[in-house]
């Protein structure tokens, strides 16, 4: 497949009256996997620092037990993602792509309002059907900003915000314990303890805490930061012997996946 | 005047497109670009022409950064640079929205190449008047590329192009060595701009941009900068 | 009925040491009837051997990802899984997916040498499968190494 870079903009919509059909004779149609999710920020006295937790779930399996939640917006920017996983990413990405645009062209670093305008003019205009929950961290010419983002594309900034299935847990921390002017330790130690919270008292969140500090002309991305839920040493190894499983002819080496078996019609 | 050269897309009996070998004079007529490849990144620079004094040169743009793997510098028109850049910039926003990753150089420069392509046989437009050199490191280690307005592009150890072109070039010939490393070819590059330079060189009278390759040991990955008037300084003042 | 559970299949993949491993089973069906008992489930991208620019899995993922965003309001019904060699892949997915999910959380260990990975993997896919009624009869197990891959047909339960 020769790299193209056809236009690719914008959603497709050729598969939705098959989808329509199948869905009206009966067959449940799959949904996106929606993240159970902690997600907080908060401003302190240097900066910024956003925190998440790590567990990614289809329905009640988990679907990923450490999965990235901070998505890179700029070097001065990050964004914390909770929702549909897809939705949250693709929708981080393509923003993150625009301010790419936006400080080539201005010959400067993008600010964390314009990132979150573009953010809520894009979710506003999908009526809430791409499901971002966003919280949105940065540090730029007028300090730092923290603000959130909705589905449906309106905003909230203040100075200590939490999100997803876990933000009440969160935001029990937060509440009791944020004030203003909190060092660097101080404030990373006060995310970690709120996205735990959210670890062990949603069922939604889980596994480790990756956090994110943004100060004036640096950022520090603290993937794992926090290991509450070490798998412990399995007692016993599960390996099998060699011959274990039975299999019929070893094919040599090279010869094509399946070349005797039934080949799917792959011509478009 | 010559009957050919009235419409773009009409050949002239002896099989040239007219209007083709005009945008290659505009080019031939703008400042001078050159460009080096060296064994760990390549180097790109251009003299800043500035038609009177009174102009406030900082704030001219002639080598610029595509993506963080890709750098371009242009001799001849520049507002056709411009239209150019935005093309490029996009189209490697693009690419890296699908792969997750910068494109490849030949990649940018293919699809450059065939938007300058595209305006040498469309209606109610002129080719672009501008030959283009774009500097890049990929996964195949550190490229250079020359794209001219017919939209053929050529990979270069070392070349350039512009006004003083065919002397540069000869200059670069008897310099070049494959194995040049990075500052080098940045000392390289500034002295065959110094061959038929008009005026005093100076920090503000050229620009250059550089990319460092792959070669680092868990080095961080390359990315294009254009030096600053003070960076720039200082290798002049290394040249006698 | 899910529309995922419609053809029915199991396929999984799994990381070892300088290798990976990706399986699958062989029926296809349509819903409770069976089709097909040598369906091939997995198809070559890339020849490792194969010289000239090839892409990684890393950014084929990337964008097969990206054509399956593409369809966000009106998605394809596949789960595709991607392994190769050069950067870390384990997904696993198919009907028999949360059997799998459990399968492989006991049994995957870190650091697999191909013949082992391949005696895990394999017994991860036919044990899950044994309790999916939508999948199974046989399977086939490619295990991709530096030298190659090695590709076996698994003995399985044909009911």
């Amino acid at each position: 497949m020769a790299p193209s870079m056809e236009s690719t903009t914008g959603f497709k919509f050729d598969n939705v009256r098959r989808n329509q059909l199948l869905g009206d004779k009966g067959y449940k149609v799959p949904t996106a996997t929606k993240t159970g999710t902690t997600i907080v920020g908060l401003i302190f006295r240097d900066g910024v620092i956003l925190g998440a937790d790590t567990r990614a779930t289809a329905g009640p399996i988990v679907a990923d037990k450490n999965c990235e939640k901070i998505h890179y917006l700029a070097p001065n920017m990050y964004c914390c993602g909770a929702g549909t996983a897809a939705d949250t990413e693709f929708t981080t990405n393509m923003i993150s792509s625009q301010l790419a645009l936006h400080s080539l062209s201005t010959g400067r670093e993008a600010r964390v309002v314009t990132a979150m305008t573009m953010l809520k003019q894009y979710l506003f205009k999908y009526q809430g059907h791409i499901g971002a929950a966003l919280v949105l961290g940065g540090y730029d010419v007028g300090g730092p900003h923290l603000f959130t983002i909705y589905p449906h594309g309106s905003t909230d900034k203040l100075p200590y915000v939490t999100m997803g299935s876990g933000s009440l847990a969160a935001m029990s921390v937060f509440e009791s314990r944020w004030r203003q002017g909190m060092s660097r330790e101080e404030g990373i130690e006060l995310v970690k303890d709120a996205i735990e919270a959210g670890i062990f008292n949603d069922m939604g969140s889980g596994s480790n805490v990756d956090v994110c500090v943004i100060t004036k002309g640096n950022t520090e991305y603290l993937r794992n930061y926090a290991r509450p839920n070490e798998r412990v040493e399995k007692e016993q190894s599960y390996k099998f012997p060699a011959g274990t499983t039975e299999f019929i002819v070893p094919r040599p080496a090279g010869v094509a996946a399946g070349e005797e078996s039934t080949a799917m019609d792959t011509s478009a | 005047m010559d009957a050919y050269s009235f419409s773009l897309t009409t050949f002239a009996p002896n099989g040239k497109l007219l209007q083709i070998e005009h945008a290659l004079a505009a080019v031939s007529n703008g400042s001078t670009s050159v460009g080096i490849k060296a064994a760990n990144g390549v180097v790109i620079a251009t003299e800043k022409k500035a038609g009177s004094s009174l102009i406030e040169v900082s704030t001219l743009e002639y080598v610029v950064k595509v993506c963080d793997t890709i750098g371009m510098v242009y001799s001849g028109m520049g507002p056709d640079f411009r239209v150019l850049v935005n093309a490029a910039r996009k189209s490697a926003q693009k690419y890296r929205r699908i792969y997750m990753e910068d494109p490849p150089v030949r990649i940018l420069v293919k699809e450059l190449a065939s938007i300058m392509q595209e305006f040498t046989q469309s209606g109610g437009v002129r080719p672009f008047g501008v030959s283009l050199l774009l500097a890049g490191v990929d996964e195949r280690g550190p490229s250079l590329y020359q794209v001219d307005p017919s939209g053929s592009y050529f990979p270069w150890k070392a070349t350039a192009i512009g006004k003083n072109m065919i002397n540069a070039k000869t200059f670069l010939e008897k310099r070049f060595n494959g194995d040049m490393e990075l500052e080098d070819a940045v000392h390289t590059a500034i002295l065959t701009l110094k061959e038929g330079f008009e005026g005093q060189m100076t920090e503000t009278s050229i620009d250059v941009g550089i990319i460092g390759g792959l070669g680092v040991e868990g080095g961080a990955k390359p990315t294009f900068q254009c030096l600053s008037p003070a960076e720039i300084k200082d290798y002049l003042s290394n040249i006698v | 009925m899910s529309i995922m559970e419609y053809n029915g299949s199991a396929v999984v993949a799994m990381v070892g040491k300088n290798c990976v491993a990706i399986a699958a089973d062989k029926r296809l069906g349509q819903r409770a009837l069976t089709v097909d008992m040598n369906f091939q489930k997995v198809f070559p991208i890339t020849d490792r051997t194969a010289e000239e620019r090839i892409i990684e899995p890393k950014t084929f993922s990337n964008l097969v990802s990206h054509m399956l965003y593409e369809r966000r309001f009106g998605p394809y019904f596949v789960e595709p899984v991607i392994a190769g060699l050069d950067k870390d892949n384990k997904p696993f997915v198919g009907t028999a997916s949360d059997n799998l999910f459990g399968m492989c959380e006991s049994l995957w260990e870190p650091d697999l040498e191909p013949e082992e990975l391949f005696e895990t993997i394999s017994q991860a896919l036919l044990n899950a499968v044994d309790r999916d009624a939508m999948s199974g009869w046989g399977a086939v197990v490619h295990v991709i190494t530096k030298d190659g891959v090695i590709t076996r047909d698994l003995k399985g339960r044909m009911d």
